[in-house]
């Protein structure tokens, strides 16, 4: 493509009051080698006049827009030029809101600016989709319960085929199991009949929905819309072709036979779950001798937010009870029951269920620690609670007792095995053989061909559950275009599982739909750059199949690394780790970013530069949020964004320290899995690259003070400019970089 | 402290919710109610306690516990309940099944809370004037001057049926309290109950403490959502004292003549009933029905002003008011009758007036009358077990 440079500066929101734009325009033409007459100001840029100026020169061959004006986090839509590679420069946040208004260092500062944004698009290309081809864009729901059901017809309504997978002989799931549910509808006061038999009748009947019973994932291979997946029924395989999941396995009750400090193995200590079978049958029949239940002790977090046990809260066992005192109270009206809680807890609207019930007259509640459940005689039993709100230690007498049970996601037991795999691997080859050879496999779900394992990864602290990396877009999963939903994920009511695969289903359809067009799905749902590496120059080294978050990078039988294109989530990690410099996106390369340190900035004799590579998704952020404070920045500083860390190539250092740059800031996330890395831990990495820079610095005879990473989150933006100050004092403590001016 | 039995009735929940403690059961135990109220000890203050034992339907704690009758439902606790459990209105109610639960006979008891019984309980006294008007051989409207104690009813009637009323009722409070204060003392040191400590002093010196704080209303006063109560209370609680005195001076009139052969002298008519009306005990008299009527009219706003932060109050509640008003209006208005001379309606009006009074003494260990005596009991006992040690 033959390019043709449009330069626009913005004058408004202070930017024309903070520097000299007459200045800027002609430096910008001389420093970045472009006609002056190209280079254009305008006092209000995203006034529908300021547009029209960009438009007119768009629609007579202006193909590289460049823009100095506001963060491109904001005006996202009024700058947008299709067919165009447009570069925003950040003059606003970066320059105006944050420099001494109209002096030299200010003005130096949108100089350089201006330059990177010019370099940048010189240096790049218009992105063209990587398609595949024979993509399907039908789903696979894993688990047949409420959560399976309302996705997969979610995703039917929606057009989509569906593959629906149960392991067990029919549909349902717990929900099947249960004689009442929960009020759905204010004023939440009336028991509802269970609404799955009504939606397991609407899946079958749905034509776009294939359903597979008493079916398990036997392997699952390849990426999101080209996905074999290979069924188990009874024993017979076929292999599927779907482009999307939605991993709905749910969850079973925590195994009650390790309550029997509560008093379970007497038979008249039930669980939640068998107080549902007896319900079903009709009166409440205490299993020892067939005598209704009159009063009838209910004991909450049975096992739950308790340190030997579950330590999370399953959110459904209050509201659970609640509804089968209720019941107990409607079958009979001389019946009591009690309650002991830790807290009540009660999700959303179903605070008004629990209002409701608290003033039934035999409804009891109250707060208290259960130590001990024991023999009454006539099969009654003795609870003895502590701290109770009735008094320090209290004895009550029922001839029934329900122990609240908690969830236990489907996928624990996948993930207990590999951290004991992992915690044996850490004495040597000997235990881990040994761990392998004793401990059976459990079955896994999705038995996943991909290096890092057969199941979605759980968090650290997660308890087993499979739950998304980031807090802020739930359905994410670490492998991409699985998308889980309901108990799997985390405890929760039914209806809430309802809501959740429906957003799962969504995610999904997206994945699909986005991969058809070659586009990435989260976080960068728009992007339809693609890491393309000059496999020439490959050497095999693996750091890249190693480090990729996604599993997009595996390796042939020779050992030659080849992406899984849609697995990619386009975060650059690759293009950071590789030592050949080989991986490429059209518009964020090695070569681009290292230009633009290169080529794009002034570096004075006296006074230190600095550069600081933010992370996109969340530095960067957090530093056009100190601008919106107004918040002032060390003018001695340039940033340049990434999109991760972890796309940081360490020559970069090289690049900058050798043009004379007196230092180098990273700003990423926090470390560990459970800081909301966008791309798990790209900032981890960047750090461990950084460990190894050493080397590389003292071969330059550098200190190694030049080169710094920080941890900010996105809320710290106040605390930004500090970090950055201390950097720069540091800096110049440490001296000017003798490289300069070389 | 040592482990208890509970024991839930729910039996006893509804009588709760019937007897106007319908919001018990939407108490979360926040006890936002112990912190704002004035009156509570500080150590295991009420009404928090209460309420869960309430909604437990723990009977037996409730009843033998003093703090019930502490509470002056000053409704501080109703206004901040942040769920509208009304702890005021719920102890309101606990206390009227106490008094149900220690009265004798019984079943009057159930009666007085009934507004089912209301007219059985009415006939009673009714029947008996009416008996007694004959029985005298007396017109219903007789006529001439308008003298009560001569032509309607003579005292020895007055005497005997006010007597035996108050007999009755003596013989009621005297069973219920005995009862109640066995209840109280029963645990006492072997307690779990914390503030059943031992402390002995003396009795005399503990009542006399508990009637001066009476007179003083201190206690009372501590109320901040219902302020003005503590004074209206003050006027209906001066206004029965200057009743109760007056009529001890017209019986010493009436006997120190017939007895005694004390003849009037000054302004002190001995044996002359009607009165005039610059006689002292008549004005004593006078003033201390106007007293009342000003309170029990206050008491009536009050509580309509405040219904929506205190709550409404029950039926067992109005029941007293209502008899209280009755016995001001027709006292007063007895008297202004038969000076202005209206026979038709003097002699109903203190027909009227009679039959309250006796539905106030006969029926009093039933009543809300009642709070009178089992406050007082449960004062002295607090002071007398150390729970009351902080000084008001």
């Amino acid at each position: 493509m033959e390019k043709k440079f449009g330069v626009y500066i913005c004058k408004g929101c202070g930017i024309g009051e903070a520097i000299n734009v007459d200045e800027l325009k002609k430096t910008t033409a001389g420093g970045a080698r472009i006609a002056a007459e190209l280079i254009k100001d305008h006092e209000i840029l995203c006034s529908p006049a300021g547009l029209e100026l960009i438009k007119n020169d768009v629609n007579e061959g202006t193909n590289c827009v460049v823009i100095g004006a506001c963060s491109p986090r904001v005006k996202f839509e009024e700058f947008d030029f299709p067919g165009t590679i447009t570069e925003r420069v950040n003059l606003r946040e970066f320059v105006a809101w944050t420099m001494e208004p109209n002096n030299e260092d200010t003005q130096s500062v949108a100089e350089d600016y201006m330059k990177m944004g010019v370099i940048k698009v010189q240096k790049g290309d218009l992105p063209a989709p990587n398609i595949l081809e024979n993509l399907s864009n039908t789903l696979m729901v894993i688990g047949g319960g409420i959560t399976g059901i309302t996705a997969a017809l979610e995703a039917a309504n929606a057009g989509y085929k569906v593959y629906l997978v149960e392991k067990e002989v029919e549909l349902g799931g717990w929900s099947a199991k249960l004689y009442k549910e929960t009020p759905r509808v204010y004023p939440y006061d009336k028991l509802d009949e269970p609404r799955i038999f009504d939606k397991i009748k609407e899946v079958e009947a749905n034509e776009n929905v294939t359903i597979y019973k008493s079916t398990k994932v036997e392997k699952t291979d390849g990426q999101p819309g080209l996905f074999d997946v290979t069924l188990n029924t009874n024993g017979s395989m076929q292999t599927v072709k779907v482009g999307a999941f939605v991993m709905a396995a749910g969850w079973k009750p925590y195994d009650a036979s390790k309550l029997v400090h509560l008093g379970y193995g007497n038979p008249n200590v039930i669980t939640n779950v068998q107080m549902e079978e007896i319900a079903k049958k009709g009166k409440i029949v205490r299993p020892s001798d067939g005598k209704e239940a009159k009063k009838i002790a209910f004991i909450q977090c049975a096992g739950s937010r308790d340190a030997n046990h579950l330590p999370y809260c399953s959110s459904f066992c209050c509201s659970t009870s609640l509804k089968q005192a209720k019941y107990v109270r409607e079958k009979n009206s001389d019946a009591v029951a009690m309650i002991f809680y830790k807290d009540i807890r009660t999700p959303g609207q179903t605070e008004l269920f629990y209002k409701n019930m608290q003033n039934d007259p035999g409804v009891l509640l109250t707060k208290g620690d259960v130590t001990a459940v024991t023999d009454a005689g006539n099969g009654n039993l003795y609870i003895e609670a502590e701290n109770t709100l009735l008094g320090e230690k209290i004895k009550v007498e029922a001839d029934l007792v329900v122990l609240a049970t908690g969830i236990v996601p489907a996928t624990r037991a996948t993930q207990e095995y590999f951290d004991a795999l992992t915690e044996a691997g850490k004495k040597g080859d000997e235990a881990r053989k040994a761990f392998l050879d004793e401990t059976p496999k459990p079955d896994s779900i999705l038995n996943l061909t991909y290096r890092q394992g057969p199941e979605i990864p759980s968090l650290e602290g997660a308890y087993g559950f499979a739950d998304s990396n980031f807090i802020c877009f739930q359905y994410e999963t670490r492998r991409t275009g699985i998308y889980t939903a309901g108990c799997v994920k985390q405890p929760m009511t039914m209806a809430d599982a309802a809501d959740d695969a429906a957003g799962a289903a969504l995610k999904a359809i997206q994945c699909v739909e986005h991969v058809a067009q070659g586009m990435a799905v989260h976080p960068r749902a728009w992007d339809t750059t693609f890491p393309d590496p000059l496999m020439i120059k490959c050497t095999s080294c693996k750091r890249c199949t190693e480090e990729c978050p996604f599993g997009a990078i595996d390796e042939d039988e020779k050992g030659t690394p080849f992406y899984r294109i849609n697995r990619c989530r386009r975060c650059g990690t690759c293009m950071g780790a590789c030592p050949e410099r080989i991986v490429s996106f059209k518009d964020f390369s090695v070569d681009i970013v290292g230009s633009m340190i290169k080529g794009g900035l002034d570096v004075p004799d006296e006074g230190a530069r600095v550069i600081v590579l933010a992370c996109e998704n969340d530095a960067y952020p957090a530093l056009d949020s100190a601008a919106i404070k107004k918040l002032k920045l060390h003018p001695g500083v340039r940033i340049i964004p990434v999109r991760c860390l972890g796309s940081t190539n360490l020559v970069w250092v090289t690049d900058a320290l050798s043009r004379g740059i007196d230092g180098l800031l990273l700003l990423g996330c926090k470390y560990g899995e459970n800081y909301q890395c966008h791309f798990v831990k790209g900032s981890e990495l960047a750090n461990y690259r950084f460990s190894k820079l050493q080397e590389t610095l003292s071969k330059l005879q550098l200190e190694e003070d030049r080169c710094q990473l920080m941890q900010v989150a996105i809320s710290e933006y106040d605390q930004l400019p500090k970090m950055i100050d201390d950097f720069m004092k540091r800096i110049d403590e440490v001296g000017p970089n003798p490289f300069k001016g070389f | 402290m040592a482990e208890q039995i509970i024991k839930p009735d729910v039996n006893f929940i509804n009588d709760i919710i019937a007897a106007g403690g319908e919001s018990v059961k939407k108490c979360f135990q926040c006890a936002t109610c112990s912190v704002v109220c004035n009156v509570t000890p500080e150590d295991n203050p009420f009404p928090r306690k209460e309420m869960i034992n309430a909604q437990w339907g723990l009977k037996d704690r409730l009843f033998s516990n003093p703090d019930v009758w502490l509470c002056h439902q000053c409704s501080d606790c109703t206004a901040y309940c942040p769920r509208g459990a009304k702890p005021g209105e719920v102890l309101n109610a606990v206390r009227k099944l106490s008094i149900q639960h220690y009265a004798t006979p019984g079943f009057l008891a159930k009666a007085v809370a009934s507004p089912k019984a209301l007219i059985g309980l009415l006939a009673v006294p009714v029947i008996i004037f009416i008996i007694a008007i004959m029985m005298q051989g007396h017109s219903f409207f007789p006529e001439g001057e308008i003298i009560y104690a001569e032509k309607f009813m003579k005292v020895p009637y007055i005497d005997v049926i006010f007597s035996a009323a108050a007999l009755f009722a003596v013989f009621g409070f005297i069973m219920g309290i005995s009862r109640y204060w066995k209840d109280l003392t029963r645990d006492m040191g072997v307690s779990s109950n914390p503030w059943q400590r031992k402390v002995k002093g003396p009795m005399i010196a503990i009542i006399f403490e508990t009637i001066l704080e009476f007179i003083t209303h201190k206690r009372f006063k501590k109320c901040e959502v219902t302020k003005d109560r503590a004074n209206t209370h003050l006027f209906v609680f001066f206004g029965f004292v200057g009743l109760a005195i007056t009529t001890t001076w017209a019986i010493a009139y009436l006997y120190g003549y017939e007895f005694f052969g004390i003849k009037a002298f000054s302004v002190f008519h001995f044996g002359e009933s009607p009165y005039p009306l610059y006689d002292p005990m008549k004005i004593l008299g006078n003033v201390s029905a106007l007293l009342l009527l000003a309170g029990i009219l206050q008491v009536i706003t009050n509580r309509r002003k405040n219904a929506e932060k205190a709550g409404a109050g029950s039926y067992f509640d109005w029941l007293f008011i209502g008899i209280i008003t009755s016995i001001v209006v027709t006292g007063i208005l007895s008297e202004v009758l038969r000076l202005v001379d209206v026979r038709m309606l003097a002699y109903p009006t203190y027909f009227i007036h009679l039959v309250s009074v006796f539905f106030l003494f006969a029926y009093a260990p039933f009543s809300k009358m009642a709070h009178m005596v089992y406050r007082t009991t449960a004062l002295v006992f607090a002071k007398y077990s150390g729970r009351e040690e902080k000084k008001f």
